[in-house]
């Protein structure tokens, strides 16, 4: 199946987008988490500090369903 | 207490603003966690906007590093801390209100005394570790905590109103640590404190949907504005203890 992550800021360059500035089609298996799925890509999960679908906060167990984007957001730290 | 003639000139343009409440703003009591490039501009606004009391805290002084986003200070500013400047420009900028300043760390035993009387905390922080500090106490003494954050292009702002809503330690069960200069474009910092000051006043008149149990991510470079559910985690480490 197909899933879409979508990194913000300073990921940006580590997900290596391919379908516009910072969207990666990725074919996975169905019922693999968002952590499996990021070891597959080679991604460290700790990289991410949250991440969210259509909406949501959802954490690094989320499994997503086909088609679904998956926004993964760095640490956000600074004033 | 009625509105004096000094106040009613003063506020003018914004009393006529349809379910305005100068008297909730006058009698509120805000603390900014800092004041650099988030806490400079949301406590600019916030005393233009009338608001009674703000109490400020840093124990920073002024770099030059600063200036290209912390609108409060000057080159003049260099040198000195960050909380005389910033209280000097505040009380200019509105005589009609209170400014208390501190020049002292924000830590786990200054933080009850910072914040007392607060009907909401403001971050104007530049770390994760202390806005954790912030969010504990918020936890504790159920105090709305106005969290905001920026990092190169990127900026988010979210009010976290424990035991209602979720608290920072739902959303990021633990601190991470980004490299020890973090990036800022300029304006990043402007427009997140501007949302937050945003937040504080329609928050403190009960006016409107707030971002409470939400957080709005905005990417500066491709002006994107993500607004997301933070929901409650029945294992966060922090609000899901019993409290007190």
């Amino acid at each position: 199946m197909v899933v879409f992550f979508r990194a913000g800021s300073e990921l940006r360059h580590r997900l290596k987008p391919d379908v516009d500035d910072y969207t990666r089609r990725v074919e996975t298996t169905p019922g693999k988490s968002v952590r499996e799925i990021l070891k597959d890509l080679g991604l460290d999960p700790a990289l991410i500090a949250f991440l969210y679908v259509e909406g949501k906060v959802r954490t690094l167990d989320y499994v997503p369903a086909e088609g679904q984007s998956i926004t993964l957001q760095p640490p956000v730290s600074g004033g | 207490m009625a509105l004096n003639d000094k106040e009613k000139e003063r506020y003018r343009r914004q009393l006529n603003v349809p379910l305005w409440n100068q008297d909730k703003l006058r009698s509120a009591s805000v603390f900014v966690a800092g004041v650099g490039g988030l806490g400079g501009t949301s406590s600019l606004y916030l005393a233009l906007a009338g608001i009674g009391r703000i109490r400020v805290a840093d124990r920073d002084r002024v770099d030059p590093s600063n200036l290209n986003r912390q609108v409060l200070f000057t080159e003049e500013s260099l040198g000195r801390l960050k909380v005389e400047e910033a209280g000097r420009r505040l009380r200019e900028a509105n005589p009609l209100i209170s400014v208390e300043t501190f020049a002292e760390v924000i830590d786990r035993t200054s933080i009850g005394r910072l914040a007392k009387g607060s009907a909401l905390i403001v971050d104007g922080l530049d770390n994760v570790q202390t806005r954790f500090i912030l969010n504990e106490h918020s936890v504790k003494e159920s105090i709305p905590y106005l969290y905001g954050a920026v990092h190169g292009w990127q900026g988010m702002v979210g009010l976290f109103n424990p035991p209602h809503t979720a608290c920072l330690a739902c959303l990021l069960p633990q601190a991470q640590t980004p490299g020890p200069e973090i990036p800022v474009f300029g304006c990043l910092p402007g427009t997140i404190g501007l949302l937050q000051a945003t937040e504080a006043v329609k928050f403190l008149m009960g006016v409107g949907r707030t971002l409470e149990g939400r957080l709005l991510i905005y990417d500066s470079r491709d002006l994107t504005f993500d607004l997301v559910e933070v929901a409650k985690n029945a294992a966060c480490p922090v609000c899901s203890r019993p409290q007190k």
